[in-house]
């Protein structure tokens, strides 16, 4: 079938969500009794896309874009308001279980674990619940003990885990059965450094190894420039973006970043025309110019005839500093230096 | 859902139960005080009277339904409160995305919770309650074997109006209003209080209307005699008839529910 290598289809995707407002105040509550005013909240606004078998996508997009509930329409918690999805194959908001059975998912501000239980006997509920024979159950557990570090923990009960302890034991709760598709939301939040590579490393192995299609949310743009060959960008509920993250890279590639560090004492820098700030930290900040009108070196000269700076470079951008400029696109379309994000 | 996994969740359920202890032996003695209220309400009562049976009661019958009734309702002891919180903090999304059944699932969470009010509850009444009050059960071994049966079928029933009524989370913000209300229809026309028997004329239609008798009333009347065998298996009919019912109220439910769910953050 032409099917076979589409893990996940999804076709003019629609969730809204009716909030009620109530007034402020007594008397606004009591207004409220007697007729409602709602609201409509269009969480994803008909959205369209096509994930092959074993690929690794990154979806992403400011706080209340709408990944979430993306990821909970395709994991049959949540029922579209219109259009539809299809995971393996399989309709996730009508066959809710048979789905399930086949997927993963990390919600990492929630668990699949039982808070009083110790871990292992979690994940061996899990294994009764997913129908794994013991012989698979425990050659999987013992890559994942291995992967995740999870030794130390399998039998401390789960409240007692730190954050990060219990997203690795999320993580792997999610694979105990080896999903073809796995939906990751957020679930590097709370880690350190070191656990979060040791995530990637694993994730990135399994995608490679044993063909998992893996779809992540995630805030940290390490993630999607090293784990994340295919890019979502989410704005609003629509799609602003959907290609390849090198693609992308190489569009945005010419925008140069000046990176440049002042002295303390002029680290207040007056607005320069044709140059956006695009990221400030303490008296470092990242610029980008209009370069349809400037030359690079115009832009250094005028900023060195006024500041006195301590350092500066020449950047290619960051996959960060692009979905940053088209995150803020639409703030800044206005002004004109801006323009050439809009391309 | 596999028996095994059933009963992984019922033991769960349980386990969690003896964590609260303390609010366990509260239960003993507060179930007591509601028998030993009861009796004496009655024997008070039967004492105004020169006839020692009303509605078919004597009273050592009386007094019998008075402790049965308690202990059966003690041993159906279920948080019905579940669903509403697990959509409240959104818990119910982890459960969602797991290939369960969410109704057998809620199901032994409730079995786990009245077994061991069972144990802890109702065996140390009942075991009280025969020393102290004059209590006469047939000792009938079809007899036990119907009540059990009758018992379970009325399990099942509470646990599909606790499940219909907590999915009323699904729509509401608040459903307190809602299981106040179940509260009082169940309490009173399951035959909690006073026996069906002892119910006005122009109430029995409505009672027969309602499932609530099924649930609590006739287990018991099955177990203190008052019902002939001859007609104990119409009841159990009647019983199955209203899972059937109830079985698809709460499946309707859950299927308009799911496009209701809304579920918050993350
Ligand atoms: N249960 C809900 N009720 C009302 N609005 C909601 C609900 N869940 C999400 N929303 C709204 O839908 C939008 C998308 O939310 P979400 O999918 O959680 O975003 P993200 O995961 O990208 O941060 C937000 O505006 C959010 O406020
Ligand atoms: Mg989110």
């Amino acid at each position: 079938m032409q099917h076979d290598n589409i893990a996940i289809e999804v076709t003019d995707l629609r969730k809204e969500f009716k909030v009620s407002l109530s007034g402020k105040g007594f008397l606004g509550k009591l207004q409220a009794l007697f007729h409602r005013s709602n609201k409509v909240i269009t969480a994803v606004n008909d959205i369209d896309f096509k994930i092959r078998r074993g690929e690794f996508v990154g979806y992403v997009g400011e706080n209340g874009a709408g990944k979430s509930t993306t990821i909970k329409m395709l994991t049959g918690i949540l029922v579209p308001t219109s259009g539809t999805a299809a995971v393996n194959g399989i309709v996730p908001y009508k066959d809710r279980k048979k789905n399930a059975a086949k997927i993963g998912v990390v919600f990492g501000q929630r668990t699949q674990l039982w808070w009083d239980l110790p871990v292992r006997e979690s994940f061996d509920l899990l294994r009764v619940i997913f129908r794994v024979s013991r012989s698979d159950f425990d050659r999987q557990m013992e890559k994942l003990e291995k992967a995740l570090g999870l030794r130390p923990l399998l039998e401390m009960p789960v409240r007692k885990l730190s954050l990060g302890q219990r997203m690795r034991c999320d993580i792997a709760a999610a694979l105990i059965h080896n999903p073809p598709v796995l939906f990751l939301d957020e679930p590097t939040i709370g880690l350190d450094v070191l656990a979060k590579q040791s995530v990637r490393n694993f994730l990135s192995e399994i995608n490679r190894t044993v063909g998992t299609t893996i779809i992540l949310t995630t805030h940290d743009m390490n993630d999607i420039e090293q784990l994340c060959k295919r890019l979502i960008i989410l704005e609003e509920g629509k799609i602003m973006f959907d290609g390849e993250t090198e693609l992308l890279k190489q569009k945005f590639i010419h925008e140069k970043v000046i990176e440049v560090e002042f002295y303390e004492n002029d680290c207040v820098m007056q607005e320069i025309s044709g140059v956006t700030v695009v990221r400030e930290q303490g008296c470092k900040k990242w610029l980008t110019f209009d370069k349809d009108n400037f030359g690079i070196g115009d832009v250094i000269g005028t900023i060195a005839s006024q500041y006195k700076i301590k350092d500066i470079s020449v950047k290619e951008p960051s996959v960060e500093s692009i979905i940053r400029n088209i995150y803020d696109n639409r703030i800044k379309l206005s002004t004109p230096s801006n323009k050439s994000f809009t391309k | 859902m596999k028996p095994e996994l059933f009963f992984k969740f019922v033991s769960i359920s349980f386990q969690k139960q003896v964590t609260y202890r303390f609010d366990c032996f509260v239960g003993i003695v507060n179930g007591f005080l509601y028998v030993f209220i009861f009796t004496s309400l009655w024997k008070a009562l039967y004492s105004q009277f020169d006839t020692t049976v009303h509605n078919g009661f004597t009273l050592t019958a009386i007094v019998t339904y008075a402790v049965l009734v308690m202990a059966v309702r003690i041993s159906f002891t279920m948080d019905d409160s579940i669903i509403y919180r697990k959509v409240m903090d959104g818990s119910i999304a982890m459960e969602l995305v797991r290939p369960t059944s969410f109704f057998f699932m809620n199901l032994a969470e409730n079995v786990g919770h009245s077994l061991f009010h069972t144990m802890a509850r109702t065996f140390p009444i009942v075991i009280i309650s025969l020393f102290l009050f004059d209590i006469s059960i047939p000792f009938e071994p079809v007899r036990l074997l119907a009540f059990l049966f009758s018992f379970f079928a009325g399990y099942i029933l509470i646990s599909m109006l606790n499940f219909a009524a907590g999915l009323l989370a699904f729509w509401f913000v608040e459903i307190f209003p809602f299981m106040l209300f179940k509260y009082a229809l169940f309490t009173f026309f399951s035959g909690g209080i006073v026996p069906i028997d002892f119910f006005p004329e122009f109430l029995k239609p409505v009672v027969n209307f309602l499932p609530f008798q099924y649930m609590l009333y006739f287990p018991t009347v099955i177990l203190t005699g008052r019902v002939p065998l001859a007609e104990v298996h119409s009841i159990i009919i009647s019983q199955l008839m209203w899972i059937l019912i109830m079985g698809v109220i709460c499946s309707l439910m859950w299927g308009a529910g799911k496009k209701k769910l809304v579920i918050q953050g993350g």
